[in-house]
């Protein structure tokens, strides 16, 4: 009986040391900060690109040489940062 | 640059075989041939491991079912009931964008997913996919996707082609996140590796011991950006059911 419950302080020890273990690399996964940082910036680079692409497009088709690329392109930051804040309220809601 | 030995002469499109048809180059290259393997690697993999059908599975066994269970239960999480049915294209998908990272993980074997073309024809799958699905959904009504309640309507002008430019801006993120992760990490690898003949004596070694590192960071990476490939389809599926 005595034996029995050493081993099974033993085994209580190990699963603590364990989970201890679990929740270091917890926090090493949240230090992670370059690819949150690549998540970011492709977000605000994408809609950037479709901006300035409609907005050569309508350039092209109603000959207004600069009024759409300034105005789309306006449009398009103003839309990348609305994904930046969508995707940062999502991963706000994961934690 | 010398083209012999540039670091990013790993991305090269070597054609195995030139075919051409209809005046179009359909050769089968290095790439077709990284995702032929890739297709067969999957194909060979889950009906090999799963044929035993053991309550009690085997390690290998035990393996596809964790990889069925994880995409299952990212569908239910992020879709709902309705979800089960775009189980086979979220899987393939997954499967797809995963093996063909860590083939590409094998040294002189060619990343088909780090050429933007690969990456933006998956990502335009499954956003006109999805802008159907929503169609289908909804009829007419999706455009009103576009359209925030509750905001004054003098804002709406301005708001709409916001909301527009943000929809279709969706495939863009979604590949050149994947591309550029592959390329970047492909690029850092043959650079340092680069860095360890060039360097004097022994001192080779650190490059080479960081590059060990590196390695287990790109296998993270290709199986981090394989699942947020997944988590993203999920994601506009449900924008596809549920509007706002």
């Amino acid at each position: 009986m005595n034996y029995k419950n050493k081993n099974l302080q033993e085994l209580n020890k190990k699963i603590d040391g364990l989970k201890k273990l679990e929740k270091k690399n917890e926090n090493k996964n949240k230090v992670n900060g370059a690819s949150f940082g690549f998540k970011i910036s492709t977000e605000i680079i994408a809609a950037l690109v479709v901006g300035v692409g409609i907005g050569l497009i309508v350039d092209n088709y109603f000959n207004s040489k600069p009024i759409g690329l300034i105005i789309f392109f306006i449009f398009g930051a103003l839309a990348g940062f609305l994904n930046v804040y969508r995707v940062m309220r999502r991963i706000e809601k994961q934690r | 640059m010398a083209a012999k030995d540039s670091p990013l002469k790993q991305f090269e499109i070597d054609p195995i075989s030139n075919i051409e048809l209809g005046g179009y180059n359909i050769s089968f290259t290095n790439s077709s041939f990284a995702m032929l393997i890739t297709v067969l690697v999957i194909t060979l993999f889950l009906t090999l491991t799963v044929n035993t059908r053991s309550i009690i599975p085997t390690r290998m066994q035990l393996i596809s079912e964790l990889m069925y269970n994880f995409i299952a239960q990212l569908l239910s999480d992020t879709v709902g009931d309705n979800g089960k049915k775009y189980f086979p294209f979220v899987f393939s998908l997954f499967m797809f964008v995963l093996i063909g990272n860590m083939v590409g993980m094998i040294p002189y074997q060619f990343t088909f997913t780090s050429h933007i073309i690969v990456t933006f024809a998956l990502a335009s799958v499954v956003f006109i996919g999805v802008t159907i699905l929503g169609f289908i959904n909804h009829g007419i009504k999706f455009f009103t996707f576009f359209y925030i309640p509750g905001v004054p309507f003098y804002m709406h002008p301005l708001l709409i082609p916001i909301e527009v430019i943000s929809y279709l801006s969706r495939p863009i993120s979604l590949s050149v996140r994947l591309f550029a992760n592959m390329l970047a990490g492909h690029t850092l690898l043959k650079v340092f590796a680069g860095f360890v003949v060039s360097m004097p004596f022994f001192t080779g070694v650190f490059p080479l011991a960081f590059i060990v590192a590196l390695t287990g960071l790109e296998i993270l990476i290709a199986f981090l950006q394989a699942y947020v490939f997944a988590i993203l389809t999920c994601l506009y599926i449900n924008d596809a059911y549920h509007l706002h």
